[in-house]
């Protein structure tokens, strides 16, 4: 999405950044905004939630950008999207959001039909019906590459939980998508 | 395997973790590859969801709070002398030294800096009573950082005690709100944020 203004966003303007230099952080702020905003939005319910995200995101980034110390190709948009998830994770914690989805443990599939075929939604409409921290995992893991070490650490619970919701939210996203066994 | 695999078991068959049973399984059933492709197609969908443009511009918000925060620590750099000097004509009573006079913007503004302060302070209650263990490095800025809350609530109080609601107050709430997140982040992320 944001290759050209990442291309844009050369070492020097980088560099400038760093010193503080407030135009050079608004080019940083306008390279990533709408990388930050997606992965907000993805992880959080509203898109409320998302933009105040997005703001600790910039703020928070504006502040230690100077500490960056990472120089290969990428590091700084994982550098960025990792404080965006951190803070998304804060977020979806205190607003203490309490999981009402009736899942079944073992997450689903095993050859089972639960003849809930009537249900189908789009996959947007679906992820947004996932419990937050589901809908958090399954996008840390399946788009945006975080092992379930790094999710686990990141929510300060363990790599089997991290393994569960993802399970889970599969399960869920099967039933909702209508996606039933053909055999 | 004389079952058909759960989707855990699908999902460890995906990031290479699979048994050797489930793997055959998978060779040999129709259903479980059906489902494995599917597992594939949707995650494949999930990828492909479009990108996000933010409804609003919020650089003018970071760029004044940054703006805010750089103003404080250059007011810091001026010495404990100034704010013990500044602490001491709060409490004698010189005219003149708050600054502006109350002002209804800045006082809804504190109120959501406390009320975000206090939502924080849930989350850091909640956090706390896992009693994670901790190493000596994050336990070191934990320490920190609740010694700087610290400081930053006798601020508050002498200021609250001087009497009505300053930009300065809002200033203290707002530090305290930024150091009480950065602590949940700590006990939450300790690797993430040990280095802060």
């Amino acid at each position: 999405m944001a290759d050209i203004t990442l291309a844009a966003l050369d070492d020097m303007a980088v560099h400038r950044a760093k010193s503080g230099d407030l135009a050079a952080l608004e080019r940083v702020y306008r390279a990533y905004e709408g990388t930050v905003y997606t992965l907000a939005r993805r992880m959080c319910r509203s898109p409320e939630d998302a933009e105040e995200v997005m703001q600790e995101t910039f703020l928070e980034v504006c502040r230690s950008i100077r500490k960056f110390r990472g120089t290969g190709p990428g590091s700084l948009t994982a550098w960025i999207k990792r404080i965006a998830s951190s803070k998304a994770l804060i977020r979806i914690r205190y607003e203490k959001y309490r999981e009402t989805e009736a899942l079944q443990e073992d997450g689903g599939w095993a050859g089972r039909r639960d003849g809930d075929a009537g249900l189908q939604l789009d996959l947007e409409a679906a992820l947004r019906q996932l419990s937050d921290t589901s809908r958090a995992v399954v996008w840390l893991h399946d788009v945006e590459g975080y092992t379930h070490e790094e999710i686990a650490e990141q929510m300060g619970k363990t790599v089997s939980f991290s393994k569960s919701q993802l399970s889970r939210a599969h399960a869920r996203l099967r039933k909702m998508l209508g996606e039933e066994a053909q055999c | 395997m004389l079952r058909h695999c759960t989707i855990a078991e699908l999902l460890d068959l995906r990031g290479g973790e699979g048994s050797a049973a489930v793997r055959t399984h998978v060779d040999e059933c129709d259903a479980c590859r059906a489902e494995l492709d599917r597992l594939h197609q949707r995650v494949a969908a999930l990828k492909a969801l479009p990108s996000l443009t933010p409804p609003r511009d919020r650089w003018p918000v970071v760029r004044d709070a940054l703006t805010r925060s750089r103003r404080r620590r250059w007011q810091r750099a001026g010495g404990a002398a100034l704010a013990a000097a500044a602490a001491l004509a709060l409490m004698v009573g010189i005219p003149g030294v708050r600054g502006a006079g109350p002002d209804i913007a800045i006082a809804q503004e504190v109120d959501e800096l406390k009320r975000e302060s206090h939502q924080l302070e849930q989350v850091l209650h909640e956090v706390e009573q896992e009693r994670r263990v901790v190493n000596g490095m994050v336990l070191t800025v934990i320490v920190d950082l609740e010694d700087r809350i610290a400081v930053i609530d006798a601020g508050i109080a002498t200021v609250q005690t001087a009497g009505p609601v300053t930009a300065q107050l809002r200033d203290l709430w707002e530090e305290r709100v930024i150091l009480v997140n950065q602590l949940v982040a700590t006990h939450v992320q300790p690797a993430a944020y040990a280095g802060h």
